[in-house]
C-alpha cells in the first residue's frame, strides 16, 4: 500500500472527488461508445495515425477548445471566490492550485494549440502546398502536445496540482516550499509539449521557406502565413531556453542539484531570467498569428486590399528581433540596478511602435471600405480599441520606476488579460467562425454568433476593467481573499458578473456549433465569404491533396485577383501526386512520452528508463524505415475532382 | 520521387532539400539551447558554495585530448562527405568509421573526466557551479552519444542500400550534426576550460 | 588517394589546429584577463565560422541565404541574451 500512497491527493476536497468520478465516468463512456458503434478502427485509421495537416489541425482545434473550458472553469472558480470579501468557497491551497493551472492551461495548452490549429489548417493551403515539409514530424508534434496536456491535467486527481503559479518562481517551486509532486507535473508536462512546439516551429519554417507555389515570392505570401512564419521563427529560438530551464528545474526537484536553490551557490533569480527569456517571445508567438488572422478577416469584410503590406511585414520582422530584448520588464523589482531597468524600459517602449503601425494599418484597411459586420468582423473591430487599451497599459507598466507601484497587483492581471483576450482569444474565435465553413462544410449561425460576441465583449469589459482600479488601489494578485475594510468588494463582484457573462458567451459558441450542425445549409460552395487568399480556391470539402494542380501566383491576394481580373490560377495537365503515408509511430511515441513523464513525476525509475528506451527504439526504427509514401494516379484525381464539382 | 541529376545526390530530391534546410533550422535551435546552458554556466561559475572552484578541478591533459580528437573527427567526417560526393562508397564508409571511433575515444575521456570530478568532490549536487558545469558538458556528451548510434545506423544503411538519394541525404545531415558538435565543443573548450584555468 | 584529401579541407583542419594552439596561449602564458578573453573570443568565433563555411558547406545552395540568416539570427540573439543575463544577474545586481 505504501507504494500507492504517493498517488494520493495531499489536499482533497469534495469537488476533486467529484471530478475523479466524472473523469472515470467520461472515460468509460467514451470507451463504451467507441466499442458500441464499432469506431475503433475508424479512429485509428483516420485520426490517430493521420499525417494530414488538415486533420492534425482539427485535432489541435478540439484539444484547444477542451482546454479552454478547463481553464475557463478555473477562472470562474477564482472570480467566484473573490466576488465577496472573506469568502470561503476555496481555501488558500486550492486557490493557489487553481490560478497556477489556469495560467498554464490557458497559455500552453489552450492558446498554443489554438494557433497551431490555424497554422496547420491554413499555412499549406495559403502557400499552395500539399502538406507541411515533414508530415510525420507534424503528427509527432501534435501527440507530444497531447501527451503533455493530458499529463498536466491528470495532476489534480493523481498526486496533486502544481501550486507555485504559472511562472513557478524558485525558491517557491523548489523542494523546500513545494513538497508534493505538483510542480514536477509542471516541469515535465510543459517540457514534453514544449518539445512538440519546437518541432512544429522547425517544420513550419521549412514549409514556408521551401514549399510555396510557383510565383509566390516571400513578399507575395498572405499575411497570415507571414505571421505564422515569424511566430515559428521565434518558437525555434525561444523554446530551447524553456527546455533548458525546465531541465534544470527538474533536476533541482528530482536530483537535488543546486541551480535555483537558496544554498550551495544556487540562484533563484536565474529561473526568473530564463523563464522570461522564453516567456516574453512566447507572448509574441501567441499574438502574431492572431494579428495574421485579423489581417485576413479585415480585408475580406472591408472588400479592400490590406493597407500597407510591406510595413506589416517589416513590423513583424522587427518584433521578432525586439521580442528577445525586453524580458527584464517582467521583473523590474527583482533588484537589478537602474541602468539595466532603464535599458529594458526603452526596448519595451520601442516594441510598442511596430505594434502601433499594425493597428493603423488595419484602420486604414477599413477606411472607405464596404464593411460587412459579420461575426468574424465584429471580433476584429472590437479587438482594435480593446487591444489598444491593453497596449497602452502595457506602456505604463514598461516604465520601470512606475512599475514598483503596479507590479504584482490586479492592474497587471487586467493588463495582460486585456491583451490576451481581445488579442488572441477574439482572433481565435473570429478565425474559428471565419474558417469553419472551409473545414466543416457549413456556416455557423450568425445570430447566435452575434449573441456570443456581445456576451464575450461586454463580459470582458465588466470582468477586467474594474481590476485596473482595484489594482491601483492595491489589491494584490494571487491573494485568495481580502477583508471588507479594503473596499474591494463591489468591484470584484462586478468582475465576477462579467466572468459569468463571458461563460454564457462560451456556452453560446458551443450551442452554435450544435445548432448549426443540425440546421445550416450544406450548399455553401467553396467561397462563402467572398474571400481573397488561396485557401478558398480549392474545393469544400478539401481533397486530401489540397490542390489537384498547383496554383500559379502573382500577387499577395491571388484568389481575389483571379476572381476580379480573370487570372488563371490553375493551369496545365494533371500529374500524379505524391502523398506521405500514415503512421502509428507518432501516436505510440506520444503515449510512451506520457508514460515516461508520469514515471519521472513520481520518481519511478524503472518504468522511466524503460519508456526512454522505448523512445530511442522508435527513433531508431524511423532511421531504418524505408518509406516513400504513395502516389495518387491521374485517373483518381480526375474522379475526385469530378465528384467535387469539376476543376476550376 | 523526381530525381534531379544536376545536383549532388544529397540534394537531388525536393524532400532531400527540405530535410537539409529543416536540419539547419534545428541547428539554429541548438545554438540557442547551448547558448542558454552557457548563460547558466557564466552566471553560476563563481557560485561554488562549499565546493571546489573551476581552477581547482580542471585538468588540461584530458581536455586537450578531447579537443584534438573531436577536431580530427570533424575533419574526417568532412572527408567522408567529400568521398561520398566522388561516389567512393568504401572510402566514405572508412572515414565515417574513423569519425565514430574518434567520437568513442572522446566519450571515453569525458567519462574519465567525470569520474575524476566525482573523486575530487565535484558531484552533481555539490554546488551551483558543478551542476551548471556537468549539465553543460553532459548535454554535449549526450549529443555525442546519440550521434554515435545515429552514425552507426547510417553506416549500416549505406553498406546495405548503397549510395542512394536517401542514404546520401542522411549521411550529409549527420555530418552537419557532427560538425556542429565540434563547434559547440570549441566554445566549451574556450569559455569553460581555458577561461577557468586562465 | 590524393583526391580524397581536398586542399580546402586540409587547410581548414590545419587552421583549426593552429587556432586551438593560439587559444592555449592564454593558459600557458601570463596575460591579463581582458587580453585572454579577447584572444578566446576571436579564436572561437573564427573557428566556428571555419567549420560553418569550409566543412558544413552552409552557402552552397540557393537556400544559403536562409541558412546564413538563420544562424546569424541565432548567434545575435544568443550573444545579446548572454550579455543581458550577465548584466542583470552579475554586473548590475
Amino acid at each position: 500500500m505504501e507504494f500507492f500512497e504517493r498517488f494520493a491527493i495531499p489536499h482533497p476536497s469534495p469537488a476533486i472527488y467529484a471530478s475523479m468520478v466524472a473523469i472515470a465516468l467520461v472515460t468509460i463512456g467514451i470507451i463504451a461508445g467507441l466499442t458500441y458503434f464499432k469506431k475503433w478502427g475508424y479512429l485509428w485509421r483516420e485520426w490517430l495515425t493521420t499525417v494530414d495537416h488538415k486533420k492534425i489541425g482539427i485535432m489541435y482545434l478540439i484539444s484547444a477548445l477542451l482546454m479552454l473550458f478547463r481553464g475557463g472553469v478555473d477562472a470562474i472558480m477564482m472570480r467566484a471566490q473573490l466576488s465577496v470579501p472573506d469568502a470561503e468557497l476555496l481555501d488558500a491551497q486550492h486557490y493557489n492550485e487553481i490560478f497556477t493551472t489556469h495560467g498554464v492551461v490557458m497559455i500552453i495548452f489552450m492558446a498554443m494549440p489554438f494557433i497551431f490549429a490555424f497554422m496547420n489548417l491554413l499555412v499549406p493551403l495559403q502557400i499552395g502546398a500539399r502538406d507541411v515539409a515533414f508530415p510525420r514530424l507534424n503528427a509527432l508534434s501534435f501527440w507530444l502536445f497531447f501527451a503533455g496536456a493530458m499529463l498536466f491535467n491528470i495532476s489534480f486527481v493523481i498526486g496533486g496540482s502544481p501550486d507555485a503559479g504559472w511562472t513557478s518562481y524558485f525558491p517557491l517551486a523548489g523542494n523546500d516550499f513545494s513538497q508534493h509532486v505538483g510542480t514536477n507535473y509542471y516541469m515535465i508536462a510543459i517540457q514534453i509539449s514544449g518539445i512538440g512546439s519546437l518541432m512544429t516551429g522547425i517544420n513550419m519554417c521549412t514549409t514556408i521557406l521551401k514549399m510555396r507555389a510557383p510565383g509566390m515570392t516571400l513578399m507575395k505570401m498572405p499575411m497570415f502565413t507571414w505571421s505564422a512564419f515569424i511566430a515559428n521563427l521565434i518558437i525555434v529560438f525561444a523554446f530551447p531556453v524553456l527546455t533548458v530551464a525546465l531541465l534544470m528545474g527538474t533536476t533541482d526537484r528530482l536530483f537535488a542539484t543546486n541551480f535555483f536553490t537558496s544554498d550551495n551557490g544556487g540562484m533563484d533569480m536565474l529561473w526568473a531570467n530564463f523563464f522570461w527569456i522564453w516567456g516574453h517571445p512566447e507572448v509574441y508567438i501567441l499574438i502574431l498569428p492572431a494579428f495574421g488572422l485579423y489581417s485576413e478577416i479585415i480585408p475580406t469584410f472591408s472588400r479592400r486590399n490590406l493597407y500597407g503590406y510591406k510595413p506589416m511585414v517589416w513590423s513583424m520582422v522587427l518584433i521578432s528581433f525586439l521580442s528577445f530584448l525586453v524580458w527584464t520588464h517582467h521583473f523590474f523589482t527583482m533588484g537589478q540596478g537602474a541602468l539595466t531597468n532603464s535599458i529594458f524600459s526603452i526596448t519595451t517602449m520601442a516594441i510598442a511602435v511596430p505594434t502601433g503601425v499594425k493597428i493603423f494599418n488595419w484602420l486604414f484597411t477599413m477606411y472607405k471600405g464596404k464593411i460587412r459586420f459579420t461575426v468574424p468582423m465584429l471580433y476584429s473591430v472590437a479587438f482594435i480599441p480593446l487591444f489598444t487599451v491593453g497596449g497602452v497599459t502595457g506602456v505604463m507598466l514598461a516604465m520601470s520606476a512606475a512599475d514598483y507601484q503596479y507590479h504584482n497587483t490586479m492592474f497587471l492581471v487586467a493588463h495582460f488579460h486585456n491583451t490576451i483576450i481581445p488579442g488572441v482569444v477574439f482572433a481565435m474565435l473570429a478565425g474559428l467562425t471565419y474558417y469553419w465553413p472551409k473545414f466543416f462544410g457549413f456556416m455557423l449561425n450568425e445570430k447566435i454568433g452575434k449573441w456570443a460576441f456581445w456576451s464575450l465583449t461586454i463580459g470582458f469589459v465588466l470582468a477586467f476593467f474594474p481590476m485596473y482600479i482595484t489594482g491601483l488601489d492595491g489589491q494584490a494578485r494571487r491573494m485568495y481573499t481580502y477583508s471588507e475594510a479594503t473596499g474591494f468588494g463591489p468591484l470584484n463582484m462586478v468582475s465576477f458578473i462579467g466572468a459569468a457573462i463571458m461563460a454564457i458567451g462560451f456556452v453560446l459558441i458551443l450551442w452554435n456549433v450544435f445548432y448549426s450542425f443540425k440546421n445550416s445549409s450544406r450548399e455553401i460552395g467553396s467561397d462563402p465569404w467572398d474571400a481573397r487568399s488561396l485557401e478558398w480556391a480549392t474545393h469544400t470539402p478539401i481533397p486530401e491533396y489540397n490542390f489537384a494542380r498547383l496554383p500559379h501566383v502573382n500577387s499577395s491576394e491571388a484568389f481575389w485577383d483571379a476572381k476580379m481580373n480573370g487570372h488563371q490560377l490553375f493551369r496545365g495537365e494533371y500529374e500524379e501526386i505524391h502523398m506521405p503515408s500514415s503512421s502509428g509511430v507518432p501516436f505510440i511515441m506520444g503515449m510512451i512520452f506520457f508514460v515516461a513523464g508520469f514515471s519521472f513525476v513520481f520518481s519511478l525509475w524503472i518504468p522511466a528508463v524503460i519508456a526512454l528506451l522505448g523512445i530511442f527504439f522508435c527513433m531508431a526504427l524511423r532511421s531504418f524505415e524505408k518509406d516513400d509514401g504513395y502516389h495518387i494516379s491521374v485517373e483518381e484525381i480526375k474522379e475526385t475532382e469530378r465528384k467535387l464539382g469539376g476543376a476550376k | 520521387m523526381k530525381i534531379d541529376h544536376s545536383q549532388p545526390l544529397e540534394y537531388s530530391t525536393h524532400q532531400n532539400q527540405l530535410n537539409i534546410l529543416g536540419f539547419w533550422i534545428f541547428l539554429g535551435a541548438e545554438i540557442m539551447l547551448f547558448g542558454t546552458l552557457f548563460m547558466g554556466y557564466f552566471t553560476l561559475e563563481g557560485r561554488t558554495g562549499a565546493g571546489p572552484t573551476p581552477a581547482q578541478i580542471f585538468e588540461i591533459t584530458p581536455v586537450l585530448i578531447e579537443t584534438f580528437v573531436l577536431l580530427t573527427s570533424s575533419f574526417t567526417i568532412g572527408l567522408g562527405i567529400h568521398a561520398m560526393r566522388l561516389g567512393r562508397k568504401n572510402a566514405m564508409l572508412s572515414f565515417f568509421a574513423i569519425t565514430l571511433l574518434l567520437g568513442l575515444v572522446f566519450l571515453g575521456v569525458e567519462i574519465y573526466e567525470f569520474m575524476h570530478y566525482y573523486h575530487v568532490g565535484a558531484t552533481y549536487q555539490t554546488s551551483a557551479f558543478t551542476a551548471a558545469l556537468l549539465t553543460t558538458l553532459g548535454t554535449h556528451g549526450a549529443h555525442v552519444t546519440l550521434g554515435l548510434f545515429w552514425g552507426l545506423f547510417i553506416i549500416l544503411q549505406v553498406k546495405k542500400r548503397g549510395l542512394t538519394p536517401q542514404t546520401a541525404n542522411k549521411s550529409f545531415i549527420f555530418s552537419l550534426y557532427w560538425h556542429f558538435l565540434d563547434v559547440v565543443w570549441i566554445f566549451i573548450f574556450s569559455f569553460i576550460y581555458l577561461k577557468g584555468m586562465m | 588517394m590524393k583526391e580524397l584529401f581536398p586542399a580546402k579541407q586540409v587547410m581548414g583542419f590545419v587552421a583549426s589546429l593552429v587556432l586551438t594552439l593560439i587559444a592555449l596561449l592564454v593558459v600557458f602564458t601570463d596575460m591579463s584577463y581582458t587580453a585572454g578573453m579577447t584572444i578566446l573570443l576571436v579564436t572561437a568565433f573564427i573557428q566556428a565560422t571555419l567549420q560553418l563555411v569550409v566543412f558544413m558547406h552552409a552557402g552552397e545552395t540557393e537556400d544559403g541565404w536562409a541558412i546564413y540568416s538563420n544562424i546569424l539570427f541565432g548567434i545575435v540573439i544568443v550573444v545579446l541574451s548572454v550579455l543581458g543575463t550577465l548584466l542583470i544577474l552579475l554586473w548590475d545586481m
